[in-house]
């Protein structure tokens, strides 16, 4: 077989779609790379700094970016979802639906669409901590590099007042859903995770408390670019963060929950005690953990963060999260482990861990794979599609990475018949 | 630190005497933060520790025995419901128990109890004879092969004086609703629930298997209970002792008699009314809305909640055997009970449980709320409904 049949299709554009995709692609294999977001980078995107070097995910996602761009075996569709997908391995016909962004190559992000539009939307990378604008661009280095218009806003007069601010023809209302048929030799499938549904964890006060946030959010409060400028504040009053509850195994271990270790929560919430140890170094910080978890050289990090005074450890899985009306601070308690005593700690901020649940568990593809209880997907199964990254099991980023250049190989291989 | 030598041979007796997934447990000290005794000051709250208690179990070290260590435990299964690893620890608790109960170092106050249960087949040191006293007047009729239901009264109901008129509501409203039903009487014996609990097996077993022989030889298909605490003992402890009934809590027969209309309630009576959820009812039984439904069908009854309610409702503190055991006014869980139902302006806290009217009424009478708030059973506020 010649390199025309070495045709691959990813789907999901978050780190794994896209290492997968460029490793691909840049050993000769033509790839089309689908995102349902309309810009790439996944989760990834919303992180403040990776651990446990503490540098920020934009530097690595840029380089990727500056990959795709420069590579013509790479075709990238946003806005893209799978409408249907069947064949075997050798031979998949996939069709696509892409939605319309209302805003075409043209635009050139100088922001006069948002600047006019006033209806204002929850802003989905800030896990809707923020509004924003409904003619906005994603973040500020999405790529494509282009603003997109919400569907809820057009046919109405102020997708009409954008189209008018554009000085430049690239809003386009009349754009309609298209389809796309691609024939492709492997399918990689790298829709990722999403954060445990933590309300389902009553007692934690997710939902009922404002200043009882995710780990996931507290990424955003603390990014440079995220709904507060970087400033950790309190969401309920936006008084500075003075102390943090750092609660581990927020639904995970749990066989009501989540019952598997996410394996990356406790160097996540080390890490955000950093964030807030280095933002204001008068704060204090409480991490209650079941056990830390901090695997093979992650314990050099562990043992950083553990050497600062103002981060207290204690073992404790926390069983209540109230809020204090005298001081108006989070009250956390539960059983502090090592000393058999109560744990009763007032903080400005509570953030629950919160676990990964594959992409897979809600949006499974229509050919079959192997999966485990919890829907992580544990082999190709009779479909040959190709599992990469948090789909299979929950990984950080340097894992994810690994897992999908591995994942690249097999689709090179399997689009070629080999 | 001290360094402490492991007892395998008690841990492995503990295991045996019935705490089988006492090695489950990861201490992570959730069932202790969420146990209602974090609740309360005092004695109890200090030393009852049921995630350390465990691990000196599987360690099999001594030091947990005392009535306000081991024996605090309400079995209100708050925790049980949250374990992450789903281990059973009221489970745990009676094994625990048990290895004690068997060698007759059960806490002094439990000991007439059991003395009780044994000579007389009730927790009350009642005469067995006097079982149906409670029904004088009322004309109840005995279970025979004609009757659909066997009513099975709680001993609390047969003897206590003030819990003798939910006894005799649970009767007047289920005659209302049609229901065909009859007890046994003296020949009846407790069903075994709190002994069980209080950790003596045998005691529990000989209660058990003596109604069983009653019931099964007079021909009992259907049971319905006035305590959530006998449900929860017909329906989980007796089938593997031979006893297969269908058993409902008198609030599910009466909500569903009013959801038919075969039961008319006048609403003279009815007003704000805060409901708290008996542990056995909620969350041992996964019973909260038939009494809820009940309460709706009484015509301008406006149901209040507690701010704890349904799975998170806390406990009146007379599980497990503790409404035998004294604990002191301002360390009791039914105060915390009490002072919510007041704070949600109601002037009517009803429950469904013997033990609970018995622990709120006295907490309600203690602090001196009894003008404020009056503790009633939902069978009586049927009945004064009628």
């Amino acid at each position: 077989m010649g390199d025309e049949n070495r045709k691959i299709l990813v789907v999901g554009g978050g780190i794994s779609g896209i290492t997968a995709a460029i490793e691909a692609a840049e050993a000769g294999a033509e790839v089309t790379l689908i995102e349902r977001n309309p810009y790439l980078g996944g989760r990834v995107t919303q992180l403040n700094q990776y651990f446990p070097k503490l540098c920020p995910p934009t530097c690595g996602l840029e380089i990727n970016f500056r990959r795709i761009k420069q590579n013509p075996k790479i075709s990238v569709y946003t806005l893209a979802e799978i409408e249907s997908l069947s064949g075997s391995p050798g031979n998949y016909q996939a069709v696509l639906k892409l939605n319309p962004r209302y805003v075409n190559d043209n635009c050139t992000c100088c922001g006069k669409c948002s600047e006019v539009c006033e209806t204002q939307i929850p802003n989905p990378v800030n896990y809707g901590m923020d509004t924003m604008p409904a003619a906005y661009l994603p973040h500020a280095m999405a790529f494509p590099f282009k603003y997109v218009l919400d569907p809820g806003i057009v046919g109405t007069e102020e997708a009409r007042k954008c189209l008018d601010a554009c000085k430049y023809n690239a809003i386009d209302l009349d754009m309609q859903p298209a389809s796309l048929n691609l024939n492709v030799g492997s399918v990689v499938w790298a829709t990722g995770w999403d954060p445990y549904e933590v309300e389902k964890v009553d007692y934690l006060g997710f939902g009922k408390y404002p200043d009882v946030i995710t780990s996931v959010m507290f990424e955003r409060l603390s990014a440079y670019n995220g709904p507060t400028g970087g400033k950790i504040i309190r969401p309920s009053d936006g008084k500075p963060v003075q102390s943090i509850a750092l609660v581990q195994c927020a639904g995970s271990r749990d066989e009501n929950h989540l019952a598997y270790c996410s394996g990356i929560c406790c160097l996540a919430s080390l890490k955000h005690a950093t964030y807030l140890r280095e933002k204001n170094p008068d704060s204090k910080v409480y991490m209650f953990y079941i056990d830390i978890r901090a695997m093979g050289k992650y314990e050099d990090f562990y043992v950083k963060v553990q050497s600062d005074e103002n981060v207290v450890l204690t073992k404790s899985k926390i069983a209540r999260v109230s809020i204090d009306r005298e001081s108006g601070q989070m009250l956390v308690e539960g059983e502090d482990i090592g000393r058999s005593e109560k744990v009763k700690q007032l903080v400005d901020l509570v953030v629950l861990a919160v676990g990964m649940k594959p992409g897979t568990a809600s949006c499974k593809p229509s050919l079959d794979m192997d999966y485990d209880d919890f829907g992580f997907v544990t082999g190709s199964g009779s479909s040959g599609l190709i599992p990469a990254g948090c789909v299979k099991a929950p990984m950080e980023v340097a894992a994810s990475l690994q897992d999908s250049t591995a994942a690249a190989l097999k689709a090179i291989s399997t689009a070629m018949g080999r | 630190m001290e360094t402490k030598i492991p007892f395998l041979e008690v841990s492995d007796a503990i295991v045996m005497s019935g705490a089988e997934t006492l090695y489950w447990c990861m201490q992570c000290g959730l069932c202790t933060g969420t146990c209602p005794w974090r609740l309360v000051p005092g004695e109890a709250s200090e030393q009852f520790n049921v995630r350390l208690v465990q691990r000196m179990g599987q360690l099999g070290l001594e030091g947990f025995e005392s009535e306000n260590c081991l024996f605090a435990c309400t079995t209100c299964r708050a925790c049980v419901d949250r374990c992450p690893r789903g281990v059973d620890i009221i489970g745990n608790i009676r094994g625990m128990r048990a290895m004690l109960a068997e060698v007759g170092t059960i806490p002094p106050s439990l000991k007439p109890i059991a003395g009780s249960l044994h000579s007389q087949g009730n927790p009350w040191s009642g005469p067995r004879e006097k079982r149906t006293e409670w029904t004088e007047g009322l004309d109840v009729p005995a279970f025979s092969a004609d009757t659909e239901y066997l009513l099975f009264v709680c001993c609390t109901s047969c003897y206590d004086i003030r819990s003798r008129k939910i006894a005799k509501a649970v009767v007047t409203s289920l005659r209302a609703a049609g229901i065909s039903f009859g007890i046994v009487g003296a020949e009846e014996s407790c069903c075994g629930e709190s002994i069980r609990k209080i950790g003596d097996e045998a005691l529990f077993s000989k209660l058990a298997e003596s109604n069983i022989n009653l019931y099964n030889g007079k021909g009992v298909k259907k049971i319905i209970v006035t305590s959530p605490h006998c449900l929860y003992t017909f329906n989980n402890e007796y089938p593997e002792l031979g006893g297969e009934y269908e058993v409902y809590h008198y609030t599910e027969i009466l909500a569903q008699a009013a959801a038919e209309g075969k039961i008319s309630l006048s609403g003279k009576m009815a007003g704000e009314v805060v409901m708290h959820d008996p542990c056995y009812l909620g969350r041992h039984n996964d019973i909260y809305d038939a009494p809820r439904n009940l309460i709706t069908s009484i015509p301008g009854a406006d149901i209040k909640e507690l701010a704890r309610n349904r799975k998170n409702s806390v406990c009146c503190g007379g599980g497990g055997g503790r409404v035998w055991m004294e604990t002191k006014a301002g360390e009791r869980f039914a105060e915390l009970r009490i002072t919510e139902a007041i704070e949600s302006g109601a002037k009517t806290l009803v429950t469904s449980c013997p033990y609970c009217i018995t622990m709120l009424e006295d907490s309600c009478n203690v602090m001196g709320k009894q003008s404020e708030l009056k503790v009633m059973d939902l069978s009586e506020l049927v009945a004064e409904n009628l």
